[in-house]
């Protein structure tokens, strides 16, 4: 299992390409992940880890350089296809959770399997394990908007698992949370990484990168990447 | 039950409730199409030329016939004609084949 | 994708929709009303128009009226017998008839002279015409023995145009069913329509002449013109026309009353469809993120567009016809038929288009939902990224 699942080869991102508020994010990137890596993406904020991350997760594309997912290049993909791995392929965890207000921990669990052929009480069982498996069963039918933040990341955690994806990316999580629950947090990536999910995390938090199991550490800074740490 | 299915009940008892006031609709107007050859005798029999809604003045009994009379008769605040009952002018009918060739005009 | 999927994105959908209870059903029900009020309209106006059409099919197909000074004057009945010279004349008829106004109830009435009794078996007249040339009685409609309360065997008075007081025997009154024909008729035997009205002898109100074949009306209006210059023919084409033609006009004027609902509903649908809110667009942003396609996306937008357009639509259809053909249009009948003081009062028959239903659903519900669908599509296109890190 040491083989390379995300090669990416020079890639740079630009927003905004040829307007007054041009920004180069990142800049001529070269990583490899491997499979059942748990990796951190680390950098103060403005580093270009966020939008690492979205380009490793397929959310963006990048302006040149490529991304390779098991040996297929991915940059250059039509919408479709980016959608298609990023249902079948990753679970994002957002800084800002973006669980859909007004509904329910349970529906805001099953969302991203909606539009496919699965049958809704299936669907509604899984997701009921995923919420048992990290302890928010009670909260099942509270609306979101009333949770508290680690209950919402716990919300955000279960909908990134919902379609068993093989690669876990998670963005500043520990942001909003206090150490307790930062630790907890920690406990729950280590146990899918345990599990066999790759893992990648971008952060700047000490919980996060010192950790023993963080096989690899990518440190950036304004877009580059300034130091490759593999244990 | 789904809510979906909900949505599609409420959509199918809309339809079914429209089929039937359809039906009903059939019904009342094959009514009245056995009233109206009726109807058709009378007007043949008293040789009527109008419909009789709305007698509030003479000029308004029979909009198809000329009049002696002219508006402001019974009811001098009856405003409906004033100044003018059209706004443009009425449309061609010539393609209705109703025209009037008249020698001379 | 298969049915279940589509099931599943519907109820997605629902669910989203119910979260904003309050403005989605307020939107649903002004939607509705507004499909009430045009579909009202329309059931109205196009029932009227085909019993008009219905009821006129038996009217002469020509009358000669005179004109003296350009205004309608009595016209000789020794002309009958020249026009009914005229090639494909098959019969002309004078007819006697006028108005007369009714100071005691302050309502109009038709006087008419009868020519002839009905067929038998009508049975929209209860008891019988007056004949000919009889006199002293009279058959009335439904309208006038309302207003005066008269029945089968009372008598009716009226003063004629000398001053003095006739009283005519009730020997026939019409049905109910015949309103919308017979509400302010008197019937009346022809020597006293003319004593009635003090006509001159050998004068009738005008003429009505039968043809042999209705397509050369035209034909024969003109010929009847250049033979009698100062006459004016009416044809019941023009009659059937001129009834199109104002409730046309009348549907038009409530239809123009109704506009100012009309355009704050399509500001309201434009403004809640195009402007896309920035909770909406990351909404969209996050159900791209976590895996939705864009085709997904359209598809939830488009049954957002469905579910409040087709409610609204099949609510307001049912409400109209209900309206309209149950409880005698009591919205809009006083708008449509104007004030009298003899209402016809009848229920209209339910005549349907089908053209005209489709037409109103393609005029509310494909606007609705492609005003729904168009604005969330450049959300939908967009990287999730830009609307996620935002």
């Amino acid at each position: 299992m040491n083989e390379t699942i995300i090669q990416t080869n020079e890639l740079t991102k630009y927003y905004n390409k040829g307007k007054a508020n041009e920004v180069l994010a990142v800049s001529g990137v070269s990583v490899g992940i491997r499979h059942g890596d748990f990796a951190v993406l680390k950098g103060p904020s403005g580093s270009g880890k966020t939008t690492m991350l979205s380009l490793l997760g397929c959310m963006t594309r990048p302006t040149s350089g490529s991304i390779t997912l098991e040996g297929r290049d991915i940059s250059h993909l039509p919408e479709r296809f980016l959608t298609d791995i990023r249902r079948t392929t990753y679970g994002f965890i957002f800084q800002q959770f973006h669980l859909i207000q007004g509904m329910s921990v349970l529906q805001n669990v099953m969302l991203p399997l909606y539009p496919t052929d699965v049958d809704l009480p299936k669907l509604k069982k899984k997701a009921e394990g995923l919420l048992e498996g990290i302890g928010m069963m009670k909260r099942r039918d509270f609306p979101v908007q009333g949770l508290s933040g680690g209950e919402q990341q716990r919300t955000a955690i279960a909908r990134a698992l919902i379609n068993d994806p093989e690669i876990v990316l998670a963005d500043e999580p520990t942001a909003h949370l206090d150490t307790a629950l930062s630790r907890d947090f920690m406990a729950i990536m280590k146990d899918l990484w345990e599990k066999g999910k790759t893992v990648i995390i971008a952060s700047h938090d000490p919980i996060v990168f010192e950790n023993e199991y963080a096989a690899l550490v990518v440190e950036m800074r304004d877009g580059a990447v300034r130091n490759v740490t593999r244990k | 039950m789904r809510k979906s299915l909900v949505f599609g009940l409420f959509v199918l008892g809309c339809v079914l409730f429209l089929a039937a006031l359809g039906a009903t609709s059939h019904v009342r107007v094959s009514h009245f199409l056995a009233v109206s050859r009726d109807l058709g005798d009378i007007t043949a029999t008293l040789k009527l030329t109008d419909i009789s809604f709305s007698d509030d003045a003479r000029y308004t009994r029979n909009p198809s016939q000329a009049d002696i009379f002219s508006a402001f008769q019974d009811y001098p605040g009856s405003i409906e004609h004033f100044p003018s009952g059209s706004v443009t002018p009425p449309p061609d009918f010539t393609s209705l084949g109703a025209a009037m060739k008249v020698r001379g005009q | 994708m298969s049915l279940n999927s589509h099931m599943n994105v519907l109820d997605f959908t629902l669910l989203s929709l119910l979260r904003r209870k309050f403005k989605n059903f307020g939107i649903v029900l002004v939607f509705t009303l507004i499909v009430f009020i045009t579909g009202s309209i329309l059931f109205l106006s196009y029932s009227f128009k085909r019993e008009a059409l219905l009821i006129l099919k038996g009217s002469p197909e020509l009358i000669v009226q005179r004109m003296s000074a350009g205004r309608q004057e009595l016209i000789p009945v020794d002309r009958a017998k020249e026009i009914s010279a005229l090639p494909g004349v098959s019969g002309v008829e004078p007819r006697y008839w006028g108005y007369y106004y009714d100071l005691l109830v302050k309502a109009n009435y038709t006087i008419l002279a009868s020519s002839g009794s009905l067929s038998a078996g009508n049975r929209l007249l209860q008891g019988r015409l007056p004949g000919p040339e009889e006199k002293g009685v009279a058959a009335v409609g439904r309208g006038v023995a309302k207003a005066r309360f008269i029945d089968i065997g009372s008598t009716i008075s009226l003063v004629s145009s000398a001053g003095d007081a006739m009283d005519f025997d009730v020997v026939g009154i019409f049905e109910s069913d015949s309103e919308l024909l017979t509400a302010d008729l008197i019937v009346l035997g022809r020597p006293d329509v003319i004593r009635l009205f003090r006509m001159p002898p050998y004068m009738a109100t005008d003429l009505a002449v039968t043809v042999r074949n209705e397509t050369e009306a035209p034909v024969i209006a003109g010929k009847v013109r250049s033979r009698f210059p100062d006459t004016r023919p009416i044809l019941r084409k023009e009659i059937i026309r001129t009834y199109d033609a104002v409730f046309g006009w009348r549907s038009g004027l409530i239809l123009t009353l109704f506009a100012g609902a009309l355009v704050a509903f399509i500001i309201l649908a434009w403004d809640k469809a195009t402007g896309l809110s920035a909770e909406e667009k990351k909404e969209i942003g996050i159900l791209k993120a976590i895996g939705w396609e864009t085709s997904d996306i359209i598809e939830m937008k488009f049954w957002e567009g469905l579910v409040i357009s087709l409610s609204s639509f099949l609510l307001g259809i049912i409400l109209a016809y209900v309206h309209v053909y149950f409880f005698g249009a009591s919205v809009f009948a006083p708008a449509l038929k104007g004030w009298s003081v003899i209402y016809p009062d009848f229920r209209l028959a339910p005549f349907i288009d089908p053209y005209q239903i489709a037409m109103l659903m393609a005029l509310t519900v494909i606007p609705y939902i492609a005003s729904t669908i168009i604005p969330s599509w450049k959300a939908a296109i967009t990287d999730p990224d830009e609307v996620v890190r935002g």
